[in-house]
């Protein structure tokens, strides 16, 4: 059999007979303990040696029990003294007693707590009697003490069990001494061993690690590399990783590329003429003068808008828009229309881009998407946050009717798994018609909410100049995420109490 | 969304249709947008809907739309009305804020618990809605026994809207005994309490007298001497507020439901003196209600007029003539086939019933009929145009930035853009008017959600920093990295504010140091082919003789340095963090 070279040396170090400890073991190769220690737990899993473990107890003073062991434990000294100022006979003042036996600082306590309890005499108001029957040479904490230091090996270490339970105890209270565990493992060879030994054992030239001088010298054609335990865990790595909700919106910007759509931008601070008015929301709409709207504080307005275009959408707001088109019956206030909040969806961006102020006019056919921040100041909780990716998107085109609507949505909901759009009629104030859109969940079979939709109304594409119809949706990302991975708290993902471990923990998804 | 409690025995009965479960009328109703919600304590429905059908916000009202869904109704129906006895006059001393007023007389109702419990919801939804919480639009309605009309010289009994002192009268308001001036109501009482926002700035209190006295106070509260019970068979129903046409749609909601419980509608002429308030219409609309003298409720019918085409091209599917006017009929509408002025085209004319406050344009008709259609039974199809798609190039930046980060062995962040001013300066020793990255004023909320979240972050550091606070229990290294959004106040932007990208990068580790942070600057600086220099800087974030400004092509566009101490402390961190933040359009 071949084996390395510490193995075969433990092997031949060891008997069948009796025992050998590690350390009589490293002795007798000549090798580090812990080598040794690592030959043995090889040779054990080949079952050529058993081990047994012994746990020793052994005591050690402390640096105050060495102290006392070389000259007196205090309330010795303080009986000695006592004894010399007569206190066997009436009792004494304590101080002298104290100053003639020269103990200072806590050494006074300790002597005076000790003093009666060992029975050496009493304290009482401030005197002191000696008991003359008392014998200090009799005293078993110093004797112990004692035979501590006087063990001869210079640790002053010994087996727990030469002393009584009951002093080690007290001198471990006093702070003099302090118990300790030491495993020592023991080796025996097994009969596989014996059979191994007997048929004689070869040593393996091996290698721990690749070194360069190995590579060039040129020996890496004549040793043999050391096993290792490659089933073994390695270390925990994290390494980098796009963030989660990221990977999902690139996700869902593939999929929109792919289906002919072009990426938007623009401000997350607006004014509420591009958040709002222009989307043909009235200005007492609820969800305007709602708190869910994150006005800001400064700056207030916006500097410019363009006027004409304001004008426009002023008189669609009051009157609505073609022949038989009716306004709203709600205010209009222009400095209203100026002030700046935090976008609440990015349809912001689809009216800006719409009004040929972004990128120039645009013509038909076109398709445009963001997925991009919103803000509500609605609740924070394991499935709201106050601000949230929201994908939007719009197609443009001659005569786009509610089923070419219908068939970009299967289209888009089909490449996340998500299949059965119902279309649920539903009112927004800028488009009509409207849907709610509900998909089956792709795990628990529900059918859930996945996205608001609908055909844009004329009161809003008149005064931005669109002239064709523009169909357009939103979605949350997040919800799409908590669809996609099954989350229960979007906190954990999203935002300054997320969880790194959930972060790096959370499967793969292509 | 609105939500309206809906007694399903109710409903049986106002429909005519006993033998349906309540799940099939549950599933009628979803299919008219009304959703089940679950069961009120008495077991009623609870529904919830867009807020544009409001006038299905009563079981009367979703009983209509339910008898036009199972064509036991056709085409619009307008109820009679019996001509007016009683007069509402408007007093010159109107409070300017809220200068209209309509109403209508009911005769012969029958109310028992239940249909006074719908009449009051409904009043409550309206108020709610249309009447956006009372400020627009509010109803009172009183038992008509109980008022005495003044002696009017035209002989119509009539009462009065005015304007008074805020001390100016007392009356007992509902749910009190004690008699009260307006003023007082708005402190002692709890509905006053709760509107007292509404009244408080007028000069003059908006009441309503008949000949004995004061009996409402719009609108906060009615008095309790014209209380309605169900012992009520006569009433007056009143509404004030901003705008004539609001409250006059909300009275024809009403009086529709009244009609349906088999009530007869009496018309009530209102008569405004001349006085500057008739001219303040917020639309411009005064020209309906300036002859001074109104017969309301209003139940005139309006029309649209829509192609044919124009129906076939939204709905995406072709359709004779009678099933376009069948359509209509069943949504509640008539419609009739004229020509139209574009060579004879094909166009409907659409009659609109006056409960209707949903329908501003022809789109609006073309909805109706696509919901009396059934807009699941259309097919969806792939719109047959191409288009090239791409991303935009801010976007591709962030993008190809965040790939390399990761391969630096970053973990990529998205955190929050609000944030609060102790975080994204206290916290990092930092004073918005330092002068030094990261500082700067901020843009800030004026109702923000909590005080965690008062402005947009000015950089993105902090945030890196709250979540290595957060996570002290998890394995390090953490190399954190975050593409971020910030903003200052700059006056210079048209919006007031510049927004950017940052690129902040945090390492915080038991050995992280400068040179790890500068070692990853450098190599995205390498890869984007861009000139890297850090000459050294101070800044109170971290520490003296650590920290260097990024200056990339010859500009300072960041910062990079050894977190101060202080800073870590403040964090809860118990080991050394080095990191960098700079401009993400530094890169382009």
């Amino acid at each position: 059999m071949q084996l390395p070279a510490a193995q075969v040396a433990v092997l031949q170090a060891a008997n069948a007979d009796d025992a050998t400890s590690v350390d009589a073991i490293a002795e007798a190769t000549d090798l580090p303990p812990e080598t040794v220690t690592g030959a043995v737990f090889e040779l054990e899993d080949e079952g050529l040696v058993a081990v047994a473990e012994r746990v020793d107890e052994t005591i050690t003073l402390t640096d105050e029990g060495a102290e006392y062991a070389a000259g007196d434990l205090p309330e010795i000294r303080l009986y000695e003294a006592a004894l010399e100022a007569g206190a066997d006979d009436d009792p004494v003042s304590m101080g002298q007693v104290i100053g003639a036996a020269e103990l200072d600082g806590n050494q006074v306590d300790i002597a005076l707590s000790n003093y009666a309890r060992k029975g050496y005499g009493q304290i009482d108001s401030g005197e002191i009697t000696a008991d003359p029957d008392a014998d200090p040479n009799a005293d078993a904490e110093a004797n112990a003490l004692s035979a501590l230091e006087d063990d001869g090996d210079g640790d002053s270490e010994l087996a727990a069990d030469e002393f009584s339970t009951e002093i080690r105890d007290q001198l471990e209270r006093r702070g003099l001494l302090e118990l300790a565990e030491t495993t020592t493992r023991e080796v025996t060879l097994t009969d596989d061993g014996v059979t191994e030994l007997m048929a004689g054992l070869e040593t393996a030239e091996t290698v721990g690690q690749v070194t360069p001088e190995l590579l060039t010298g040129g020996e890496w054609e004549d040793v043999e590399f050391a096993e290792y335990n490659v089933e073994a865990d390695a270390e925990q790595f994290e390494g980098g990783r796009v963030h989660i909700l990221r990977q999902t919106a690139d996700r869902v910007k593939d999929v929109l590329v792919g289906m002919g759509f072009q990426e938007m931008e623009g401000p997350h601070v607006d004014a509420d003429f591009w958040i709002n008015d222009s989307l043909f929301m009235p200005q007492d709409h609820p969800a305007r003068t709602h708190w869910d709207r994150f006005a800001l504080e400064q700056p207030t307005h916006i500097d410019e808008l363009p006027a004409e275009l304001v004008e426009r959408v002023e008189r669609a707001h009051r009157d609505g828009v073609g022949e038989d088109g009716e306004g709203y019956h709600s205010p209009w206030d222009e400095d209203f229309a100026r002030a700046l909040a935090l976008r609440g969806h990015t349809t912001s961006l689809s009216t800006r881009y719409l009004s040929g102020r972004e990128i120039g006019e645009i013509e038909p056919p076109a398709r445009f998407f963001s997925v991009e921040k919103v803000y509500r100041n609605d609740t924070l909780d394991p499935t709201h946050l106050l601000e949230f990716f929201q994908i939007e998107g719009w197609v443009m085109a001659e005569d786009l009717s509610v089923r070419d609507l219908m068939g970009t949505f299967e289209e888009f909901y089909a490449q996340f798994g998500i299949e059965d759009i119902q279309f649920k009629p539903h009112y927004n104030p800028y488009t009509e018609p409207s849907f709610e859109l509900f998909g089956t969940h792709p795990t628990t079979g529900e059918l859930v909410e996945i996205g608001n939709s609908g055909i844009f109304r004329e009161e809003m594409l008149e005064p931005l100049g669109v002239e064709c119809d523009v169909m357009a949706w939103g979605l949350a990302l997040e919800r799409l995420l908590m669809l996609m991975y099954g989350f229960e708290d979007i906190r954990d993902i999203h935002g300054t109490l997320c969880d790194l471990e959930l972060l790096r923990e959370t499967e793969v998804t292509y | 969304m609105p939500t309206v409690d809906i007694d399903p025995d109710e409903l049986r009965e106002l429909t005519g249709h006993d033998e349906k479960s309540d799940d099939e009328l549950q599933a009628d109703l979803f299919g008219l947008g009304l959703e089940f919600e679950g069961r009120t304590e008495d077991g009623a429905f609870e529904l919830e809907f867009a807020p544009d059908r409001l006038d299905r916000l009563s079981v009367e009202g979703v009983a209509r739309s339910m008898r036009y869904q199972y064509g036991d109704a056709r085409g619009v129906h307008v109820p009679a009305t019996n001509s007016a006895e009683w007069t509402i006059r408007v007093d010159e001393s109107v409070p300017d804020e809220r200068p209209y007023v309509t109403g209508a007389v009911i005769r012969d109702i029958d109310l028992d618990e239940e249909s006074l419990d719908s009449l009051i919801q409904l009043q409550e939804k309206l108020h709610a809605t249309m009447g956006r919480k009372r400020a627009k639009g509010a109803i009172g309605i009183h038992d008509l026994t109980m008022l005495r009309g003044s002696p009017a010289t035209e002989g119509n009994p009539t009462i009065e809207y005015v304007g008074i002192d805020p001390d100016g009268d007392r009356f007992v308001p509902l749910d009190s005994d004690a008699e009260l001036t307006p003023a007082e109501v708005l402190e002692e009482h709890d509905t006053g309490r709760t509107y007292a926002n509404l009244v408080s700035e007028y000069e003059r209190y908006p009441a309503i007298y008949d000949d004995i006295g004061l009996f409402s106070f719009p609108p906060v509260i009615n008095g309790r001497r014209t209380e309605v019970t169900t012992d009520s068979r006569d009433l007056f129903v009143e509404m004030t507020g901003t705008d004539q046409w609001t409250i006059d749609k909300m009275l024809n909601i009403v009086c529709y439901a009244l009609a349906a419980r088999g009530a007869t509608l009496e018309d009530v002429v209102v008569e405004y003196e001349d006085g500057e308030s008739a001219n303040a219409d917020s639309n411009g609309g005064r020209t309906q209600s300036s002859g001074r003298e109104l017969v309301r409720p209003d139940l005139s019918t309006r029309t649209k007029t829509v192609p044919h085409s124009r129906i076939e091209t939204i709905l995406g599917i072709d359709l004779d003539p009678d099933e376009v006017i069948d359509l209509a009929e069943r949504s509640g509408l008539d419609a009739a086939k004229e020509e139209g002025d574009n060579d004879g085209e094909l166009v409907y004319e659409f009659t609109v019933p006056p409960y209707r406050v949903d329908v501003l344009h022809p789109l609006d008709i073309i909805d109706d009929l696509g919901r009396a259609y059934g807009f699941n039974e259309l097919e969806p199809k792939y719109p047959d145009v191409g288009t090239v798609g791409g991303r935009h190039e801010r976007s591709r930046l962030e993008d190809a930035t965040r790939t390399q980060l990761v391969g630096l062995g970053f973990e990529d962040l998205l955190n929050f853009h609000m944030i609060s001013e102790a975080e994204n300066y206290d916290r990092l020793d930092l004073d918005p008017d330092a002068g030094v990255y990261g500082a700067g004023e901020p843009a800030t909320i004026k109702e923000p959600y909590s005080e965690d979240f008062t402005m947009l972050r000015t950089w993105v550091t902090p945030s890196l920093l709250m979540v290595l606070e957060r996570n002290t229990h998890r394995a390090y290294p953490q190399h954190l990295a975050e593409i971020g959004f910030t903003a200052t106040v700059d006056e210079t932007e048209n919006i007031g504010v510049d927004e950017r990208r940052h690129v902040g990068a945090v390492l915080a580790n038991h050995d992280a140091g400068y040179e790890d942070a500068k070692a990853r600057l450098q190599a995205l600086a390498r890869r984007f082919d861009v000139e890297l220099e850090t000459p050294p800087t101070e800044h109170p974030t971290f520490i003296s003789g650590r920290t260097a400004a990024v200056v990339i092509d010859d500009e300072v566009v960041g910062v990079i340095g050894e977190v101060h101490p202080k800073i870590l402390v403040e964090h809860d961190l118990e080991v050394p963090v080095a990191a960098f933040e700079f401009d993400l359009a530094a890169l382009q």
